[in-house]
This record gives C-alpha cells, structure tokens and sequence, in this order.
C-alpha cells in the first residue's frame, strides 16, 4: 500500500470501524432476544435469577399439539423452581429439526419428543441420553409402562434413550344413531357379540359390513376404506413393523392384510372414501359410512371438525385381536445443559399420574403409565362416547397388545409397502404378489437387511 | 470473449490483472461495505453447495460420522428405478403443465396488450392472483375439488353426464390432475413477465407493419416473437429450473406425507424433489440424497443449455 493516509482516507477508515462496532453492538444486543425461541445457548446454561432469591432454571420442551401448553403451566405450579418452555414444533418437520440440531451439534430442545414411526431411526443412532444411567434413574419405572412401549424406547444394547408417553391403543367405532337407524342394536355389548373381539373374525366383519351396506340401500357403509380401516387395523394385529433387526418380514405380515384389504374393495363393502382429507370429512357429514376402526386419538379432531356426531359414537374391540396405533415418546438430548431438571419434568410429566392426566383430560392423549389409569377418571362415562365407559376399554386394549418391532428403516419400509397397497386397491394387483413384490423391493433398496 | 482471450498474450494478461487488483484494493472500503452480501452467500450459498458435493461421496445418516463412500452413491443412482421414475413424473410434469402455462401465458399476454382490449389492469391483476396464494393452500382447495364422490369437479361432469373420475387416486389421473393446478396457479406469473417483454417492444414496429398491410397473425410471428426471443429465453430457462425442482403441488396433491400413499398410486405423482428430500430426511441416507441433487443440478444445466442452443439456432433468426 503506498496510499498516504490523507483526510478522506482517514474518514473513510472511521467510518468502516464505526460500522463494524455498530454491527458488533447489534450482535450482543440480538443473542439474548433470540432465546426464548426455544434455542438453548451454546455457552453458560440458561440460569437467570429470578423470583426474588431462588434461581430459575429454563428448560425447553418440543411438541408438536399446541396442548404441550398445559404441562408447562402446570409443572410451573408443582416446581416453580424450573420453567418449561414449550415450542410447538410442527409434526411436519419437528423430527427432522432434531435431527438437524444433532448433526449441527446444538440447538436441541432440553426435551424432545419422538412419533413411533419415527423412533426406530432415533433409538438406532447417538444424540440421545441413557435415562437408565445416571444422572438419571429410568429403569425403576420398566413395571409402570406398558410393555411394548419399553421395548421400544431401548437400543439393542439395553439402554432407554426415549421415555414412553402416550399409546394410540385401537378398535372399531360406530355411530349408534346410524345403527339404530338401520334396524340394529346400538349397544356396545350387543355390537361386539355381533362383529368384535376375539370371538369374531374378519369374515364375520365382512359379512355384516355387506348386509349393513345392502340394508341402507347402498348409501351408507359400514366404514369408509378399505386401506386405512382393514389394511391399517389387520396390519397392526400382528404388531407393527415391517422388519425385526435387519430381517425383512413384509411377505409375512403384509399378505393377509393386502388381501382382506382387497376382498373388502372388491366386495364393495367400503365407501371408497379416501382417509385424511376434505372427502373423508364430507363423508361424515353425508352419512357415507357408519364407523370406522382406528385409534382413540379420532377423538380430539372428531370433536373439533364434526361436533354433530359428539355422543354418537361408541368403541368395541376389533375383531380377531386388540392392537395399537400410533403414540409418542419423549427424550433428553446429550446437548442438554439442565439434564437433571428435564428429567424431574419428564418424571412428573410422563410418569405420574399427575402428570400424564392433566394433559390426557385435554387432549385423549393417552398414557402409557400404567398407574395413571387407576384414576377415577378412566371409569366414567364419556360424553364424546354417549355415556360409555370408553376409556377402560383403551385401557384394557393397551395393556394387551402384541410385541411392535422397531428399526431405523421403518419410514422407508412403510413407503414401499405402501406403494404396493395402492396397486392391489386401486389397480387389483393380487395381494399375494404384491407382498413378494414388496419384499424384493425392500431387500433390493435398504441396505443390510435379510430376507 | 473467447477469442480475445486467446489473441491476448501472457504479458498483457498479467498487466491486465495486475491493474484489476490494484482498483480493487483502491476501493477496499467498498468492498467492506458490500461484505454483508458476500459473507452471507458465502455461509449460506457456497458452503451448503460444497458440503452437498462432499456429503454425495459419503454415507451418512444425519447423526453417526459419515463414511466415505467413493462414487458409490452415483453408481447406485444409476440403477435406481424409483429415481429414474420420479425423473419420469418430473420430465411429465414439465412438458404436461410448464409447456401449455408458458404458451397459454405468452397468448394471454399478447391478447391483453393489444389494442382493443379494455380494462388491462385488471385482467393482469387477475391472472397473476393465483401466484399469491399458498401452495398448501391451493392444494388444499383443489384437492376438495378434486374429490370423487364429493368434489365440484365430479359434480359438474355429472351435470353433463360423464362418469365421475377419480382425479387423485388413479395413476393415470394424478398427473394431469397435478399439471392442471400447476397452470392455474402460475400462467399469471408467466404472463406477467410476457407483458413487461412486449411492452418494451417500440409500438412504432407494429405502426409500420399495418402501414405496409400485415395481419395479427404475421405481426405476432415476425415481430412480436423475434423481439420477445431474449424474455422468452429468460422465461422458459426459469420455468426448466422450477419444473425440475417442482415440490410443494406434488406432495400435496398425491397424498402428503402420509405412510400409506407414498406418492399417490403405483407412486404416479411422486417427483423427483420429493423423494430426494423423503430420502434425506425420512430415509436419513443424506449423502445419496446429496448425490441426487447434484444430479438434478446437472440435468436442469443439460436441459436449460439444450433449450439455450435450440433457440439459437431458429430459423427466425
């Protein structure tokens, strides 16, 4: 440089160091206000004295229903000490967030929370504490959960990186108006001898879905598809997942399910109503279907979406076999700095029956602690439910569900058996060659598995 | 540039550099000034481009180390179906939806700007609607519409009496389903940029033309065409990029993300933006997801550079 540092130069050099200092003033004033959006510092833990004399600690929560609001007001009055803030995380991408903040090497919540289709890639890999190991102590609580839920929160090696939370235990459910209606009985115990349980099978269901349809004259079936209701609940029967380990068991526990699925389009027994969108909802309201067999969270959306129908429905068990549907887990992140506040919350909030029925009465989220169902609570009867004791029919279909195998492959696996699905229903594709086809498809494409 | 570089020898070359660096350390301070701009492209445009280019040569979940995996990735995306399929649906998609948007957009935009037509503000606003409103939503609204047994459309094809069609769960309906919301939502914006082309063209060319006797026909192909040659380029390389990396109406329109329809029946509407991001983040194989982006990357620069030589070489030229 052989510039001689004149008047402009020398303004010019203040200028620049004023914009810098400015831009370094702006940074520090920004850190701190960027907290409460959920993100833990990197640095020195979130401790800030507040309230007088005692320190609060700040841990943060991941969900994704804004109802997570409830354990945060809650816990405020059981531990003032420690302040939970809850982010509702869009079940969109809340995993996927976690994911990223393990791999960024920060930013994850002090406690997470994990769907069950989305455990397997979780338990199988590292960025989550041993909540057996201290500071923690977990494994007092193996008697208190239900079991298959245990399992799966464990890793191989016997170490349980995610607490169970709630269970999505599943069975048929009508709307008494419509049975009653059609000339049939609309009392649960009645309705079970007729279609569910043990006692019944499939064809039994069958039967009475053709009969049921032919008596409405064809308007109303007895469910609305034959993908989500049969396919969904017979696939589950068995317990879910499509793998145990690396062994591929797709042609084992798809086939049956594909073809009930495909006797029940091809009889004409389902509405043919897709699930999930505007159609299924429209169908509600037009009396398209008169039940549907799926888990008790329905509950919840059912009531926000279709309110004329609160009080007509009723639950029986399904046919053949109990089984379950969806529920979550929560989780301590290594990166978490308040590792043993989050696990007291955890504590209260997943095992006790404080905790879990302070939410469940909210939201039908329904618990895996065991003890939570000694409450009076689970005998009365629902309102949603016309009257029924509904709730200690959940509770006994969760405490008896087969074992449900969990792998890292699981989203993957789903997809490709899904693929095959929409074949055998929407293009008749035989449900025997489907499974096969499946099978090949996932031995061919996820690496490491055995057929 | 080319040849000049070439005629040019070393010595002037390194003169020439010479007095570059000495302008620039000159305005250093300029420099300091833009930095915002560069330092943010570099930390969130260069760096993820080339941490995606070393990540596609690993194996790697998201949260155990990552392995190196040599070309392995690209290999076994050469031989995969799925991949090839949705490269398929995507290639579809772009010649079902992004061809009639663009043609359908470049009449439009010629009909408004002529002279006869009244009221040219608010048809413009009017086309361009669509663009404002949220893929979700849209397909939200669409996809009610689109509903077998309960959606308008059904219910206006019965009105004619033809069957209903089941737009969203049949294979060979979920395509043209998908290509019909992409026009709708996006002809606007083409034509938007159609419009601000031709109203750039000097109006004196279409004076004389008529003077001399030509018809609409003659003054749209040996006019208006050649002089919009530079917008229509811009427009369609655009709408190869955007095609290509076609998202949101896809994976809303066949299914979501739900389990049980992985992309609509036998998988018809699954493209390939789509499964790259379920393979990274539902799948967690990063580094093949990675892989196929650069491949993606490499057939959008293939199609754009095809289309660039193709309009080259017209013979309106």
């Amino acid at each position: 440089m052989d510039d001689k540092l004149n008047r402009r130069g020398f303004l010019r050099l203040l200028a620049g160091a004023g914009g810098l200092a400015m831009l370094a003033a702006c940074g520090q004033a920004a850190a701190p206000a960027e907290q409460p959006a959920g993100e833990t510092p990197a640095e020195a833990p979130a401790e800030a004295p507040a309230q007088g004399d005692t320190v609060v600690t700040e841990i943060t929560f991941w969900w994704w229903d804004g109802v997570g609001q409830i354990w945060a007001d809650e816990y405020a009055k059981v531990n003032p000490k420690v302040k939970v803030n809850f982010v509702n995380t869009p079940f969109a991408d809340a995993h996927d967030k976690l994911l990223t903040s393990f791999a960024a090497g920060s930013g994850a919540p002090d406690v997470a929370s994990l769907e069950i289709g989305r455990i397997g890639g979780f338990t199988a890999k590292g960025g989550l504490a041993d909540l057996k190991a201290a500071p923690f102590d977990g494994g007092s609580l193996e008697k208190d959960m239900v079991a298959y839920k245990w399992t799966q929160g464990s890793t191989p090696d016997g170490r349980l990186v995610a607490m169970p939370w709630d269970i999505g235990p599943a069975g048929v459910w009508y709307r008494a108006d419509l049975f009653e209606a059609a000339g049939y009985p609309s009392d649960p115990e009645e309705v079970e001898a007729l279609i569910g349980g043990a006692e019944n099978t499939w064809d039994n269901f069958f039967a009475f879905a053709q009969e049921f349809k032919e008596k409405s004259g064809g308007k109303t079936s007895l469910f609305a598809d034959a993908g989500t209701d049969i396919y969904g609940a017979v696939y589950r029967q068995q317990g879910e997942g499509y793998a145990d380990g690396t062994k591929v068991l797709i042609e084992e526990k798809a086939t049956r399910p594909f073809a009930l699925a495909a006797q029940a389009r091809q009889q004409g027994i389902d509405a043919n109503i897709p699930w999930w969108g505007a159609e299924w909802a429209a169908g509600v309201k037009d009396n398209a279907f008169a039940g549907m067999v799926i888990a008790c969270w329905m509950q919840g959306g059912l009531t926000r979406d279709q309110p004329q129908t609160v009080g007509q429905w009723r639950i029986i068990r399904a046919p053949e076999a109990n089984y379950n549907w969806g529920g979550s887990f929560v989780a301590i992140p290594e990166q978490s700095k308040n590792k043993e506040q989050a696990w007291e919350f955890v504590k209260w909030a997943v095992a006790s029956a404080e905790g879990q029925n302070v939410l469940f009465k909210q939201s039908g989220v329904f618990p895996a602690y065991k003890p939570a169902w000694q409450d009076p609570l689970y005998d009365e009867p629902v309102e949603f439910f016309g009257g029924q004791r509904a709730y200690r029919i959940w509770a006994e279909i969760g405490d008896n569900i087969k074992a449900i195998f969990r792998t890292p492959n699981d989203l993957q696996l789903d997809d490709i058996v899904g693929a095959e699905l929409t074949k055998v229903l929407q293009e008749g594709k035989d449900p025997a060659q489907a499974a096969l086809d499946a099978e090949a498809e996932a031995l061919k494409r996820v690496e490491g598995t055995v057929g | 540039m080319a040849t000049q570089t070439v005629s040019m020898d070393a010595r002037a070359r390194a003169q020439d550099r010479r007095v570059m660096w000495r302008e620039a350390r000159r305005n250093g301070w300029a420099y300091l000034f833009i930095s915002p701009f560069y330092l943010l492209y570099a930390v969130f445009g260069i760096f993820p481009v080339l941490y995606g280019l070393w990540l596609s040569f690993h194996k790697w979940d998201g949260i155990s180390p990552m392995q190196w995996n040599g070309a392995q990735n690209y290999l076994k995306l050469l031989t995969d179906d799925i991949w090839w399929y949705t490269i398929y649906n995507t290639i579809w998609l772009f010649f079902g939806a992004t061809v009639p948007q663009l043609c359908l957009a470049l009449l439009l935009a010629f009909i408004i700007n002529s002279s006869y037509i009244r009221g040219k503000d608010f048809f413009r606003a009017a086309y361009f609607m669509p663009i404002v409103c949220s893929a979700v939503a849209v397909s939200l609204i669409f996809g009610s519409m689109f509903g077998e047994r309960y959606g308008m459309l059904n219910f206006a094809l019965s009105a004619v009496g033809i069957p209903p069609v089941d737009w969203l769960g049949s294979a060979a309906w979920l395509k043209p389903s998908i290509a019909m919301v992409t026009v709708w939502q996006w002809t606007g914006y083409s034509m938007i940029i159609f419009l601000a082309g031709l109203q750039a063209i000097n109006l004196e060319l279409y004076e004389a033309a008529r003077v001399d006797g030509a018809r609409t026909r003659d003054v749209f192909w040996h006019i208006t065409m050649p002089l919009l040659r530079p917008v229509i380029l811009f427009q369609v390389i655009l709408s190869i990029i955007g095609a290509m990396q076609t998202f949101d109406l896809p994976v809303m329109l066949a299914g979501g993300t739900q389990s049980s329809a992985p992309g609509g029946t036998d998988r018809a509407g699954l493209v390939a933006a789509v499964l790259l991001y379920w393979t990274a983040f539902k799948y967690t194989e990063f580094g093949y997801a990675a892989a196929m982006s650069f491949v993606l990357f490499f057939l959008i620069i293939t199609f754009s550079y095809t289309y660039n030589r193709f309009q080259g070489r017209s013979p309106t030229e």
